[in-house]
């Protein structure tokens, strides 16, 4: 009976401490009534290797334990399908928060361009600890959660919903918006305006070494620039907004007409930059060649950006054009389904 | 008789198979969870204690681990589905369980749906065959 003693005591160290010699008294008088009906089928009192093997058909300790708590889970199968939908929507947004912090810093913070590869690898460094600690938090969270509904507050219920409340049918086309493209987008977006916020001052995270030489050159930049580069700036910045609004569910239906506004964003910074008709001028007496050249370049340019002006009106109208007419299909569709 | 059923689903799927093998096994346990909660209430009808439920149980050609009917009798219990008492019977404390009034009650519901269930089961599969 040694050997029931300590299985017993192994099961009894793993028991919640509240009704634990409770069950263990249950489980003794139960092995032994199952070693006594052994011993009457067998006529004869069991070895130690019977009883030994009786216990371990019992199972392990542990295991044994585990059976008799009341909840065997963190998060409940009626918890985990929005435990995990939510980790899902939250873990882009914390990229994003992490990403727009650490872009902040490295461009307006140290303002020492040449620690930026180090900083970005610190950044990516840390990043897996930020989302493990966020995954820890939400996880925990809803442990708690889990643990107190029923116990300290009524049960969670699943809200009222209706299929008509559903978003419309996507078609093919629309199916690119998925939520970390979104993210993806407006972390470029960030990215882009601290970048370009920084340049003025830090010349050598648009040229790199190339700065040194750009310093004696007979050219620079148009004085109009600084007028142009704040209107870029507000156009840029006012895409982000935009970009925001597109991510959240409640405006899905607008996203193709949010993604409209940020391409005539888009338009408007070339046509701003179409109106710079001088891009670089000369700094010093140069050669009436060296001007040519010049003037050149500046028409080229221009030329280039007008161009791309063209096309993105083309696109710009070609993409209303859709929008309109998918607009015009959802509310056949509705009609249809009525 | 478990033994003979988990050999006949080897047998079945070519014997590929661990795979199979494991895959029958959780359906298994899924299609019994239940079924082992209906057959310890009928069984309780009856005054037991967890051996010899256990016992009847097998008798009857359910087999049932000790591991997973003891705690299942507390959780019944818990539920208010079982009522126990300890009591001394041939020189030992032991803790025997019925079905309470609420037991009674849930497991004639549980029954009927059962019955529905199995009525169901038997048209579909032998239109099938």
């Amino acid at each position: 009976m040694e050997l029931l003693k300590r299985y017993l005591q192994a099961v009894g160290e793993h028991l919640p401490r509240r009704g634990r010699e409770d069950t263990l008294a249950e489980l003794r008088a139960n092995l032994e009534s199952e070693m006594e009906g052994r011993e009457e089928e067998l006529g004869r009192t069991l070895t130690e290797a019977e009883v030994a093997s009786i216990l371990e058909a019992h199972g392990m300790p542990v295991l044994v334990a585990s059976r008799y708590g009341s909840q065997h889970f963190l998060i409940g199968p009626s918890l985990f399908p929005v435990y995990w939908y939510t980790l899902k929507r939250s873990f882009p947004l914390v990229v994003l928060a992490y990403s727009v912090v650490q872009i902040a810093v490295m461009f307006l913070g140290s303002g020492i361009p040449g620690d930026l590869g180090h900083q970005i690898g610190a950044a990516l460094g840390h990043f897996p600890g930020v989302a493990l600690t966020f995954w820890g938090i939400m996880t925990l969270g809803f442990a708690v959660f889990e643990y107190g509904q029923g116990r300290f507050f009524p049960k969670m219920t699943l809200p009222k919903w209706s299929v008509r409340d559903l978003p419309p049918l996507e078609r093919g086309e629309e199916k690119k918006h998925s939520f970390a493209n979104g993210i993806a987008d407006l972390i470029v977006s960030v990215a882009m305006i601290a970048w370009l916020l920084a340049v003025p001052n830090h010349p050598y995270l648009i040229l790199g070494p190339g700065v040194k030489i750009l310093h004696g050159m007979p050219f620079g930049l148009t004085p109009e620039w600084r007028v142009f580069y704040w209107q870029i700036m507000g156009l840029l910045v006012a895409m982000v907004p935009l970009k925001v609004a597109a991510l959240l569910p409640a405006m899905r239906r607008a996203r193709g007409w949010l993604d409209l506004a940020v391409s005539a964003l888009g338009v408007m910074i070339l046509v701003v930059m179409v109106q710079v008709r001088t891009l670089f001028v000369a700094n010093a007496t140069v050669s009436a060649e060296s001007m040519r050249s010049l003037a050149g370049i500046n028409a080229g340019i221009t030329v280039g950006l007008k161009i791309a002006l063209a096309i993105s009106i083309v696109n710009l109208g070609r993409d209303l054009w859709k929008e309109i007419s998918a607009g015009q299909h959802r509310r056949a569709d509705f009609a249809a389904v009525l | 008789m478990d033994r003979t059923i988990k050999d006949e689903a080897t047998r079945n799927s070519g014997g590929r198979d661990a795979v199979s093998g494991e895959l029958f096994d959780s359906l298994r346990l899924e299609l019994r969870r239940g079924c082992l909660v209906l057959a310890v209430l009928a069984q309780l009808h009856e005054e037991h204690y967890g051996y010899t439920l256990r016992r009847s149980l097998s008798e009857a050609g359910l087999e049932i681990e000790e591991s997973t009917l003891y705690p299942l009798l507390r959780r019944l219990e818990t539920q208010g589905l079982l009522a126990s008492e300890w009591r001394e019977e041939e020189r030992r404390n032991k803790r025997f369980y019925r079905l309470s009034a609420e037991g009674e009650r849930i497991f004639g519901l549980l029954l009927a749906e059962w019955n529905r269930i199995n009525d169901s089961l038997n048209r579909i599969v032998h239109k099938r065959r």
